[in-house]
Formats: structure tokens, sequence, C-alpha cells
């Protein structure tokens, strides 16, 4: 064994000493950079990394009719939900939810893929699952995993009433909607949200904001238990509505429709607020709220009497003689000899080589303006329009609402059609519209396109002199805690002015229409009630004519007008007065 | 002299100090792995295991402390002829594609690769130390290279590319601790530089002018320089083609020490989940058992390579430098003594220790932080695992050993 000094020269020694403090100081200045200088950025990096916040939803707006009574509320129901990273490797779980919900495993995918969150997120693959097919799933938990299910809350249709149109309903978000949202709120694919009427409208207002709870997680996405130090954020449960629906005049209403296809509007001329609002058919609320099938969905949009349609707000129909008022008011405005001159009726007008018909097929014989309104002759006003320009009559139509949309709080409204100089040359051509076109339009019919909206607001602002009150479905936006947010109290407008003589004289021959000897509307009379009214027929070339039915009341306890469609329903008066005097007696019979 | 008072004489003659270095570390290893087993619930299975280990290693501390250097010196060869048979069985027995580092016995598992490092150590010790060697010449590198290519071909077979990197580290160490001239130092570690710098091209350009500059100023045949420099271009060449040959895996680990995001379930994701722990436990740590992303599974082998995490993270930057503290001065007490020592076979030994200790502490916590390569190289006394705490231990009963200044017996 070698022995000595010298062994190994110094230099070698603190050579390697040196090389000893340099590594560990390298060590110290990387910890010290890591734990001391960022230490900061890692712990905020740490508490993303273990902390999951998991939504709570928020419980969407209840709606109120205006006396407080639950029209819509929420109840809870069952959601299948899959959690994508469980199921990769699992296709036996897939297969055999599959088979429980009689769904192919293609079409689980395509959902899970569609409201994907993530690998570790419940991706929703069925709602409103009936709980039967719970508990059937609940018995195969163990060949089921990855398979999960919640409750979550969905509308739920508490009054009898079919309000389908105008309340709309809910459906999943989509991807555009997510996208649309995803600056200013917090949805997820998933979530419901208005797709129709007034859950659509007023989306932001009911929807609330959701809450999270805090769960801690661990690298595999796993749930250890709620996070001790973090307090949940609970949701904000979105706010109510308070309609300005009258249920009980809204369920006369749908007594006295019945089966009928067409739409009623009554609105409270002096507010606006709507009372009843009827689009029939009109379609189950439960059924198209969160997943409908395809076949459902097909059925519903291949029915010929298209139950998807509102007609209140998107049905367009030619006016009828329920415009013919608005010729009245111009020529009593304009022509100083209005209330007294005379036209004969015949039974027809003839133009160039044309002849246009009255419906009175004998004539009605000498003719005032009056008398012509009261019996809704046609010849008086092919006369008269000879003495009113397209421009003028255009512009009154427009004064009462016409051509525009009411800006009713539903979307979808149809603007309708007021045809103007610049319209009829374009659509026949410069100068190849004829007088005749105008005689059509005088009596509502041909190119003149209305909503029974737009008849209703006409209505009301005949009975209110000209002002107008913009028409709407929702009184108060009301918070849970009973602030109110919103209050919809309608401007009145002057549009349009005229004297209080030509309105006394419309009024006059409107209550003759229900109330004369020869009125078309006697259906509607009511005892010790006056009723204002003007029938119309608004031509089908597809079938029998549809019958309107216009109207109000001055009375101070039943500030009310009207407009009538019945599809199909005949000329006049037909059936659209009667169904009116129907809902009026049960209004003035109301318990109060 | 009889047993009794040949005990009591080591006894007296034992540096208590190395003990308690270690036995500190032994017990903030045992004391992370307490956290991770009370924050799991779990059966309390690596805590007991360990213990046990440590007890164990204690035990085996004492006996390589007292076997006299006698002994030791005449089973090095046959110890290292057994240490490579070892290494042979877990390659023979090997079963598909899958890691052999172990020969098990039961429920226990040894990882003979851990224990060679012992044996490596002594067999280069006796050879500098008997055959008296100065190393004035380069071809007495022979046989040492030698002694350390054979265990790190078998352990690059399991693959282990840590272990063989520590074998090697083992030997450049002695190497120049033997008295290597500096220029045939250079010479040797060159082409392992080159083969580095081959990764850039500005660095290997840089790297061979300085090599050129070395030659120059050197007085070596001239056509011993020209070999030389083309084996440095050569071998830098053929690295990208070496590369290809490294497993997928270990390409990986390498590359995400560069960029630890660029693969975060990897390799680079124990790096950048190690990164958020300790510098989430800030200054003073979170407290023991309060930890949140060792305890949550964010951190894979939390107990063995990356143990040193549950301790930043609980004790902070505080705690880490205990730890460092402890090790430096461990290990730079190794490095004290092998100066001092008197003996080239204890000298030879103790530095070889030192290497080990700097290799594997440099290494995991450096890997732990991003500036090393993921290497599977564990922390001595701290990490868990029954074969390496024992071999740490061995070595440092071998340490107090070799530098205790007896001369009586030996």
């Amino acid at each position: 064994m070698l022995q000595g000094r010298n062994i190994v020269e110094g230099w070698r020694s603190l050579l390697v000493h040196g090389l000893l403090a340099l590594l560990f100081l390298i060590l110290i200045g990387r910890y010290y950079y890591l734990m001391i200088v960022f230490h900061e950025k890692y712990a905020e990096k740490a508490t993303a990394n273990h902390i999951r916040a998991v939504p709570v939803l928020a419980s969407r707006g209840v709606i109120y009719d205006r006396a407080g009574n639950l029209i819509v509320d929420n109840a809870p129901s069952y959601t299948i939900s899959v959690i994508p990273i469980e199921v990769k490797d699992k296709p036996e779980s897939l297969e055999r939810l599959s088979s429980v919900m009689e769904i192919s495993v293609e079409e689980i995918n395509r959902r899970i893929v569609k409201n994907r969150r993530g690998s570790f997120a419940p991706a929703k693959v069925f709602s409103r699952v009936p709980f039967e097919k719970i508990s059937h799933l609940q018995e195969h938990r163990l060949e089921l995993i990855g398979v999960t299910y919640s409750i979550e809350p969905i509308r739920n249709y508490v009054s009898d009433l079919d309000l389908s149109h105008a309340l709309g309903y809910t459906r999943e978000i989509n991807r555009d909607d997510l996208n649309r949202f995803k600056k200013d709120s917090d949805y997820q694919p998933g979530d419901q949200v208005g797709w129709k009427g007034l859950e659509k409208f007023y989306e932001s207002e009911l929807h609330g904001q959701r809450g999270f709870r805090y769960i801690e997680v661990n690298a595999l996405g796993q749930e250890i238990g709620e996070v001790q130090d973090r307090a949940p954020i609970n949701p904000i449960p979105g706010h109510d509505l308070i309609l300005s629906i009258d249920s009980y005049i809204q369920f006369a209403v749908e007594k006295a429709l019945a089966d009928s296809s067409g739409s009623v509007v009554i609105l409270n001329h002096k507010t606006g607020e709507i009372l009843a609002y009827a689009s029939r058919p009109g379609y189950d609320l439960e059924m198209l709220s969160g997943r409908i099938s395809s076949k459902d969905w097909n059925a519903l949009m291949q029915d010929p009497r298209k139950p998807l349609y509102d007609r209140g707000i998107q049905g367009l129909y030619p006016a009828g003689s329920t415009i013919k008022p608005l010729a009245a008011l111009y020529s009593l405005g304009n022509h100083s000899n209005a209330k007294e001159r005379t036209y004969l009726c015949r039974g027809s007008y003839r133009l160039g080589n044309r002849s246009f018909g009255c419906w009175k097929k004998v004539g009605h014989g000498k003719m005032n303006l009056h008398d012509a309104i009261q019996q809704s002759c046609n010849v008086y006003f092919f006369n008269l329009i000879q003495d009113i320009g397209l421009e003028d009559w255009a512009l009154i139509a427009r004064e009462f609402g016409f051509g525009a949309r009411a800006d009713i709080d539903i979307p979808g409204e149809n603007k309708g059609l007021v045809p103007d100089t610049k319209y009829m040359n374009r659509k026949y051509g410069q100068n190849k519209w004829t007088r005749g076109n105008l005689l059509n339009i005088v009596v509502g019919q041909g190119d003149v396109l209305v909503t029974p909206l737009q008849l209703a607001q006409f209505a009301g602002m005949l009975a209110q002199r000209g002002t107008q009150f913009q028409p709407h479905f929702v009184n108060k936006v009301v918070s849970k805690n009973g602030d109110v947010i919103v209050e919809n109290i309608s401007q009145s407008n002057n549009k349009v002015t005229a004297s209080k003589d030509s309105w006394d004289f419309v009024h006059l021959a409107m209550w003759d229409v229900v109330n004369g000897k020869k009125g078309t509307a006697r259906a509607a009379r009511q005892k010790d009630w006056d009723i204002y009214g003007k029938t119309g027929t608004a031509q089908n070339p597809h079938g029998e004519d549809h019958a309107w039915f216009i109207g109000f009341s001055l009375d101070e306890r039943y500030p009310y007008s009207w407009a009538v469609l019945l599809e199909n329903g005949g000329g006049g008066g037909g059936k659209a007065a009667p169904l009116i005097g129907k809902v009026l007696r049960s209004i003035a019979k109301r318990p109060s | 002299m009889n047993i009794r008072s040949y005990v009591i004489i080591r006894l007296k003659e034992l540096e208590w100090s190395t003990l308690i270095l270690v036995l500190l570390l032994s017990t903030s290893g045992l004391l992370a792995i307490y956290s991770i087993e009370v924050q799991h619930e779990s059966t309390s299975e690596y805590f007991f295991r360990q213990s046990i280990w440590t007890v164990v290693g204690i035990g085996l501390f004492l006996a390589a402390y007292f076997i006299p250097r006698k002994v030791i010196h005449n089973l090095t060869y046959p110890a290292y002829g057994a240490g490579i048979l070892l290494l042979l069985i877990p390659i023979m027995t090997k079963s598909g594609n899958e890691v052999s580092r172990w020969i098990t016995f039961g429920s226990i598992g040894i990882q003979p690769s851990e224990f060679m490092k012992i044996f490596l150590l002594l067999a280069l010790a006796k050879y500098f130390a008997d055959h008296k060697r100065k190393l004035s010449n380069i071809k007495e590198l022979m046989t040492p290279v030698a002694m350390a290519l054979g265990p790190t071909i078998l352990v690059l077979a399991q693959p282990d590319l840590g272990t063989a990197l520590v074998y090697f580290g083992i030997l450049i160490v002695i190497i120049f601790w033997a008295g290597i001239k500096p220029l045939h130092f250079f010479l040797l570690l060159a082409p392992i530089v080159s083969m580095l710098a081959a990764f850039q091209t500005l660095s290997f350009f840089i790297w061979m002018g300085l090599i050129i500059v070395v030659l120059y100023f050197n007085h070596l045949p001239f056509w011993t320089k020209i070999l030389n420099f083309s084996i440095n271009v050569g071998l830098g060449g053929i690295t990208n083609l070496l590369w290809a040959l490294l497993k997928p895996y270990q390409q990986q680990r390498i590359l995400s020490m560069i960029d630890s995001d660029s693969d975060p379930l990897g390799a680079g994701y124990q790096v950048s989940q190690s990164l958020t722990a300790f510098g989430s436990g800030g200054p003073f740590g979170k407290g023991l058992g309060e930890g949140t992303q060792t305890h949550l599974k964010f951190l894979p082998e939390q107990h063995t390579d990356f143990i040193m995490t549950v301790i930043g993270e609980e004790f902070g930057f505080v705690g880490v430098m205990v730890v460092i503290t402890l090790f430096y001065l461990l290990i730079a007490r190794l490095i004290t003594q092998a100066y001092n020592s008197k003996f080239r076979f204890d000298s030879v030994i103790l530095i070889g220790i030192a290497s080990i200790y700097i290799f594997h502490v440099f290494v995991n916590l450096g890997m732990i932080v991003g500036i090393m390569p993921v290497t599977g190289i564990p922390l001595p006394f701290i990490s868990y695992g029954g074969s390496f705490m024992v071999t740490s231990m061995i070595l440092a009963g071998l340490s107090a050993n070799m530098s205790s200044l007896r001369r009586a017996v030996g």
C-alpha cells in the first residue's frame, strides 16, 4: 500500500473544492430565484393547479301574469353526462348507455364532442331523462364507468294557458351563440338559453349568473373534496318577469278560439299592455324545451297548419276593410264635404274595362261616409280614393304604425307592407301600375300587408284618437328580492293628428258597425257596454278568405283594443266578430 | 487484540460528525415521506419501509466502518467481479422490453447497479494504490477505463442512463485525483465535449478552435495531434447518429430540460409541476403536511426522485437551504479528508465517495428545478428506496473508516 505525503497536489484539491462550491452556488441561486423571486407567480399557479371551479347553475327567472299568478317556473330534471377521459378506453360503458337510452353510440359520441368542456369535465348527453331510466342506470352503475347524472332545473309550464308563441322556449346553447355571448358572460356548452319569444328577448334578465363551488382535485382530475378556505360563489338567480297578460282574458280568448287557426291580440290602449295574445295552432312547450327528437321536430316543421309560425307578429295578411277608417280620416281632414259626399253603390265599380266588385253584389245604394264605414261599402271607397293620392294614403298608414315593427318585446316581428309610389314602381315598373291597384289598396287588399299586432295597435290608436302606446308583454322585471329592475311604462306618442270632429265621426261609424241595424259586426254587441269595431276580409287566393275584426272599448273599466284574425274564417264579420263577442261577455261577467 | 478492545478503539476514533450529518439527512427524508403518508391517509408503507432501510443502513454504516481496511482491500476485486455478475442477472432474466433494474427476493427488490457504485469505486482505488500509478503515460488509463466501461455498458443495457453517468463520473474524478496530467485530462474529456458541442454549429466551431489552440501550444508528436483532432471532429460528426440511438424517452428527458413546458405530461410535466411546488413554497413553506402540489398527485415519483419538492413546498427556501448546507458540509469534509489522507487507497476512495455524492446531489437537485435532465438519479439519504439508502450509508461508513487517522490496524 502506497504511503507518504503529497499524494495529491494542492491545486487538485482546491479545484475539486471550487467545483463543489460552484455547483452548490448554482443550485442555491436557482432555488432563490424560484422560491423567493418568483414565489408569487408560482403560488398563483399552484392554486389554479389543484382547485377546480365547479359551476352551480343559477335558477332561471320565473314568469308571472299581471296579477302575479305563476305561468312558468322551474322543475328539477335529470341530466346524464359522460366524462370523456373515463369512457375513452371503455367502449362498453357507452354501449350500455346506448342500449338503455335507445340511442346509437355514434349519436352519443356526437353529443360528447358537441358539449365537451375538457377531458375531465362531464359532457351532457341527455336531458329530461325520465326517472325510470335513471333508476335503470343506477342498477347498472358498475358497467357504466364515466357516466354520471345530475339534477338540473328545467322549465315547468304551470298554467294551462297556451302562450307558446309569446313565451317561447329555451334550448341548449349552440356554438354560435356561445361565441357571441362569450365576451360578457359565463355561458357554457350545455347551458339552456332563450330561443324564442320572451325567453329569448329577456334572456339576459332571466338567465342569472352561475356560481361556483371550489373542489380540490388531483392531477388525474379526481375530486378530493370541497376547498375549505375558499368560499363558494353563490349563483345569482335570474330576474322574474311580470307580464301584462291577463290570465282571465287570455283564457276567455283561448276558449273562444278553440281549434281555429288564427290570432287574437288584445291590448290596453291606454298603456300598451298586451292583455291576451294567441296564435293558433300553438305548440307543446314541454316538447320544444331542451332536447327535441328530430322526428318530433320534423313533424312540427312539416305540419301544414304551421304551428311554429307566430301569426300574431309574423303573420302577414291583407288588412281588408279594417283599414278603411284610414281613408275616411284622410277625407275628413282634407275634403271639406267629406261627411256629405255620397256615392252610389251598384255592387261594382268600373275602371276602364275592368270591374271592381263590392262585397254586396246587389249594391248598397246611395252611400255617405258614415254608412260606407258601417256597412263596409267598397264602391264608396273606390270612388273616394280617386281624390286621395297614394303618397298621402301611405303617409297616414305609416303614422298608424303600418309597414313598421311595433318593437314589441318578443323577437321575430314582421314589418308588413305599406305600398307607396316608390314601391309600386319597383314592383310593377315605372308607370306600369294603374289606379286599379290603388282601388285594391284602399280596401286593404293586394299589396297592403299587416300583422294582427299592427291592427290591434291601429284599433288602439283609433280609440286613443291618434295617440299610440308602445305595445309590450312585460310590465316589470323583478329581482328575487323584489327590487324592480325594469318597469315598462309606455310613453304616449301623438302620431296621428285629426280634429275632434273627425275622430267623433269615425268613432260613431265604428259604433254603428257593431250596434247599428245594418252594422257588419252586430255579433260583437254587448249589453250596457259600447263596443266599437270594424270587420274585414283578407282575400286568400289559396282557399277561403280570412276574417278580420278589429275594435275597441272606450269604457273606463275596459280600455281595450283588439284585432282578431281567423284563417279561412269567411268574409266580413264572419266568425271573428262573434268570437270577440264571446270574449267580451266573459270579461263583463268577470268576478271582481 | 480481541474484538471488544478493537470496537472500543474504533468507537473512540469515529468521527461522529459524519454520522450526525447522515442521520440529519435521513431524518429529513423520513419527514418528507411521512408528510406524503399523512396526506394520502394511506397505509404508512413507504414510511415504514424507509424507516427499516434507514435502520439497516445505519447498521451497514457501522459495519463498513468497523471492517478492517485490509479486509476491504483484499475483497475489492472479488467484490467487483460479484457486482458484475449481479448486474448480469436482471439482463439475463429480462422479459420483453421491461426495464430490468431489479433482482427480487420475495417482496424485497434490490438494485445491483447501486451496489456496483461501491465495488467500482473500490476496484479503481485498489488499482491506483497497488500499481503506484502516476498516470504519466496515457496508456496507463486503459485498465481503469475498462473497469468502468464494463458496468457502464451493463447498466446502459437496462437501460439506465443516469447510473451509467454516475459510473463514468466516478472514473473521471478519480483519474483527475490520481494525478493525470492536465493535458491528458483535457484530451480525455475533449471527445465528450465535442459530442455535446456538436448539437450547435457555432459552439462546435468554437470548441474545435480551442482544441487546435491547446494542441498547438503543447509538445506532442505531430501525428498524435492530427489523430486527436480527427477523433474530436469525427465524434462531433456522428453525434446526431448516436442521438438517434438513444431511446425516445431518453431524448425527451434531455430535451425537456431545455424547455420544461414542451411536453407537459411527460418528463417536462414533472419538472413544470415541481417548479410550481417549489415556487409556491416560498421562503418558509406551507408547513408539514400542508403542501398541495406534491400531495395531490400533480407530481409523479414524489417520494423517490422528486422528494425534495415536498421539503421545498412545505419547508420553503429555508428548508431547502438546510438540506443543501448539510450536503455541503458532508461533501466538503470528504474532499478535505481525501486531501489530508496519507494513504493512496483511502484518498481515492474518499474522493470517489465525494464524487458520487456530488453527482447525485447536483443532478437530483438540478433536475427537479429544471437545470439538469430528468435522469432518475435519487437524492442520497433522502429519496425513498432501499438499495440506494443502503449504498449511501455504506459509502458514508467507508468514508468514516478511511478518514480515521489510526495506524495501528491496517
